[in-house]
């Protein structure tokens, strides 16, 4: 959060507990959406497809489309580790660091979000 | 299953996938089953999400000539962005 913000301002306590409740029920309302999906269509699995079609359908337009992308490399990503099973090269954590270089893809298409402070 | 997600607190790029996991099965009665790739998803979606209300809050915060970020700010970027309607009754609970 505070990387988003100039150096010198601050975020109360209560705001952060703030956001992070406005985080918690984001993912409460779009995995509602999605899975009642999964319901009427008899899957027991919700998979990223039906995260981003339930983005879209909410409204969050500017999330579909560059979460349909980043699924997809997701995929290409985790398709190869178990491809070179053994060798295992590449680093598990694709949501953390060593994701970043495909992250930066979607950031530079969206100019808002690739500010840095 | 489950993808990396060693870090346990928020960095700068990924929220905690076991966090995100727990309240995805929370939120409804009919989640049953999450595949490894929904959590990770849901992280970048949640960076993104977090950075428009950051800004949005900080915006609201500056009108107001205050450089520390309270929850009022929160509220009134949520208040002033329609696709953040759901989370009107979030930002408007009171404190315990």
């Amino acid at each position: 959060m505070k990387q988003m913000l100039p150096p010198n301002a601050k975020i109360s306590k209560e705001a952060k507990e703030t956001m992070q409740e406005c985080v918690s029920e984001f993912i409460s309302f779009v995995t509602a959406e999605a899975s009642d999906r999964c319901h009427k269509e008899k899957r027991k699995t919700v998979n990223g497809d039906d995260i981003c079609w339930a983005l879209g359908t909410l409204g969050f337009d500017d999330y579909a489309e560059p979460m349909r992308r980043y699924l997809h490399k997701y995929r290409e990503v985790e398709g190869d580790r178990s491809a070179s099973d053994g060798q295992n090269t590449r680093s598990s954590n694709f949501g953390t660091g060593d994701g970043q270089m495909l992250f930066d893809d979607m950031d530079r298409n969206n100019p808002s979000t690739s500010t840095r402070y | 299953m489950l993808v990396g997600g060693v870090s346990g607190r928020t960095g700068p790029h990924s929220l905690p996938l076991a966090r995100i996991k727990r309240i995805m099965k929370r939120s409804s009665d009919d989640v049953r089953m999450i595949s490894a790739e929904a959590p990770v998803v849901f992280s970048k979606a949640c960076e993104h999400l977090i950075g428009v209300l950051v800004r949005r809050a900080w915006a609201a915060a500056l009108r107001r000539k205050r450089r520390t970020l309270l929850k009022e700010d929160v509220a009134a970027a949520v208040a002033n962005t329609d696709v953040f309607d759901f989370l009107v009754q979030v930002v408007q609970q009171q404190p315990k």
